[in-house]
């Protein structure tokens, strides 16, 4: 079979990215042939900037384009209360929500060490160190809901809880347009013990 | 519950097969190799989802196929369940991917759909073989009547291997190793707290059933041995006293490298008369306990589901001295559904009936029905 050399680039390259098979990234490459010029420049300079331009934000360790980020420079963010997460896309799921005003901290990964992933290979010192300066109050840790996610949870509230701040974790629930009778078992079992007084 | 169709495809030595169990049990006869314990196995797989010979899962896709599939219909109480797995070949290994009424479902959701109690000449170890044999007993009989009981396992099992692995790192972190005995506990003292019950109901059941066989002496008492002891079955106390069991035991545990206490070394001990069995019983004796645990295993489930579990007899009935045998085989009536593979056809008790299938490389030929 012979495909012309830059076709068979760039399907090469399609078919690293996740999700992305053999048959998907030809169709890609196709279209992409196919595009208006300047779509297909677009995106080629949109990849392009992404290693050039995005960088950690010395302060949150969040994406940032300009360090500090846009969250930590933003004023009318509530100061007090910084959002722990395991990785920089959870900030992205926080943000969504608009429910958060508070502001963000990335540890860049969840303590395990059976990956050989301590507590010195996240940014939990300079978690530490934000704590005075910025006079934080509370601390909400929203690792995943997942047995590492647990113990990094509960490592953070051992260790900050003595510096006088006020650690809390997401609740586990239900999800909301759901059926009762179609949640697992666990999920539910988890919800009762969280139930509130109405 | 009763198994109205089984399809196999590459599955084993089992290119293509439908089969339709007729009424009442069914055993499997044939030489060795022909692919009578394929047949247990698929059924098996479809209540635990896995195999209860191999770990290696790739070998049961049949030699040059890419993937095998296991599927069953069946009746249960609940309605017609219709239950498959699909194990395709991945690298070396294999994965399994589970369908509900043809919907993928996730493996805790597949658990408890179809139920089975499985018996084979391996499990005639459950006395004097390692405890790990009589915890893996406890654990798929609980998970599959309770899925927060199979989460906890899963869970308890993952921070377990995280606390191992930080006590392997060359420098240990101390508020970390707190954390996890910290995880641990509750999730641990769950795991106990039913451990304890389903044991206390478990051999309550088999010294019933085996002073039925063998009278009111010697007495088969089974005991529940977790590490560490406990008093009382409230969670509340077992986890008090896995905490102090953790503190008690970390400087060995950070001598020795290595998790030392928990439910993971929980162990349960048979004896007769007040003698450990493992030590003192007969090869006969232990087989007998086997039988009445396994017995009240069947029990036990019947009553937690509400129906009649599967049962799935590999090989063992040539283990069995003649009494017990034909004991079994008076009792055959009194299952929903028996499946039994045997090297020879058994001569069956009067009034006993079942249908006798014989297995010659991979196909099914449906003999005759032996009655007397």
């Amino acid at each position: 079979m012979y495909i012309a050399g830059p076709l068979a680039d760039l399907i090469r390259e399609l078919e690293k990215l996740p999700t992305i098979g053999p048959k998907t990234a030809a169709r890609l490459a196709y279209y992409l042939l196919s595009a208006k010029r300047e779509d297909a420049d677009a995106l080629a300079a949109a990849i392009g900037s992404l290693k050039d331009r995005i960088r950690l934000c010395s302060r949150c360790f969040s994406l940032t384009e300009e360090d500090p980020c846009s969250i930590c420079r933003d004023l009318q963010r509530d100061g007090s209360m910084l959002c722990v997460v395991g990785e920089a896309k959870d900030v992205y799921a926080i943000e969504r929500t608009m429910s958060f005003r508070g502001r963000y901290h990335v540890l860049g990964g969840l303590i395990s060490p059976m990956e050989g992933i301590g507590v010195d290979k996240l940014k939990v010192k300079e978690l530490i160190e934000r704590i005075k300066p910025e006079s934080i109050s509370e601390i909400i840790v929203a690792t995943n809901p997942n047995a590492e996610g647990e113990s990094t949870a509960l490592y953070l509230a051992r260790l900050l809880t003595p510096l006088g701040v006020n650690v809390t974790r997401l609740a586990y629930g239900l999800p909301i347009g759901g059926d009762l009778d179609y949640a697992d078992e666990v999920t539910l079992a988890r919800a009762l013990e969280g139930r509130r007084t109405m | 519950m009763r198994v109205l169709a089984l399809e196999l495809t590459a599955f084993r030595n089992y290119a293509a097969l439908r089969f339709e169990p007729p009424e009442g049990a069914c055993i499997f006869v044939g030489a060795n190799a022909q692919g009578k314990s394929n047949l247990l196995e698929a059924l098996a797989l479809l209540s635990t989802g896995k195999s209860f010979r191999t770990s290696r899962e790739a070998d049961l896709v049949a030699t040059g196929a890419p993937a095998a599939s296991v599927s069953a219909r069946v009746r249960t109480r609940h309605g017609e369940v219709v239950a498959q797995c699909v194990i395709s070949r991945a690298g070396e290994g294999a994965r399994k991917r589970f369908f509900r009424q043809g919907r993928a479902v996730r493996y805790g959701d597949f658990l408890g759909g179809v139920n089975a109690v499985t018996f084979m000449p391996y499990d005639l170890q459950l006395v004097g073989g390692p405890a790990a044999l009589r915890r893996r007993l406890i654990n798929t009989a609980l998970s599959q009547s309770s899925k927060r009981y199979y989460h906890d396992l899963a869970v308890y099992a993952k921070i377990l291997a995280q606390k191992n692995a930080l006590l392997r790192a060359p420098t240990v972190d101390r508020a970390l190793l707190d954390t996890y005995d910290d995880q641990l506990a509750p999730v641990g003292a769950r795991l106990v707290a039913e451990r304890a019950s389903y044991v206390r109901r478990l051999g309550a059941e088999a010294s019933d059933v085996h002073a039925r066989w063998v009278g009111a002496s010697p007495a088969l008492t089974i005991r529940y041995d977790p590490a560490p002891p406990i008093a009382d079955e409230a969670p509340a106390a077992i986890e008090t006293g896995l905490r102090a069991a953790f503190v008690r035991m970390r400087p060995a545990e950070l001598a020795r490298r290595g998790s030392l206490v928990g439910p993971h070394r929980d162990d349960v001990s048979l004896s007769l008369d007040g003698e450990a069995l493992s030590r003192f019983g007969s090869q006969g004796q232990q087989r007998t306990a086997v039988l009445a645990l396994k017995a009240a295993e069947y029990a036990l489930l019947q009553r937690a589901t509400g129906e009649a579990p599967l049962l799935l007899l590999d090989d063992v009935l040539s283990e069995l001295d003649d009494d017990r045998r034909r004991a079994f085989l008076e009792s055959i009536g009194s299952f929903d559904q028996a499946f039994i593979t045997a090297t020879d056809p058994p001569v069956m008790p009067p009034g006993a009936s079942a249908s006798l299938i014989a297995v010659i490389s991979g196909a099914l030929h449906l003999s005759h029905e032996v009655a007397s």
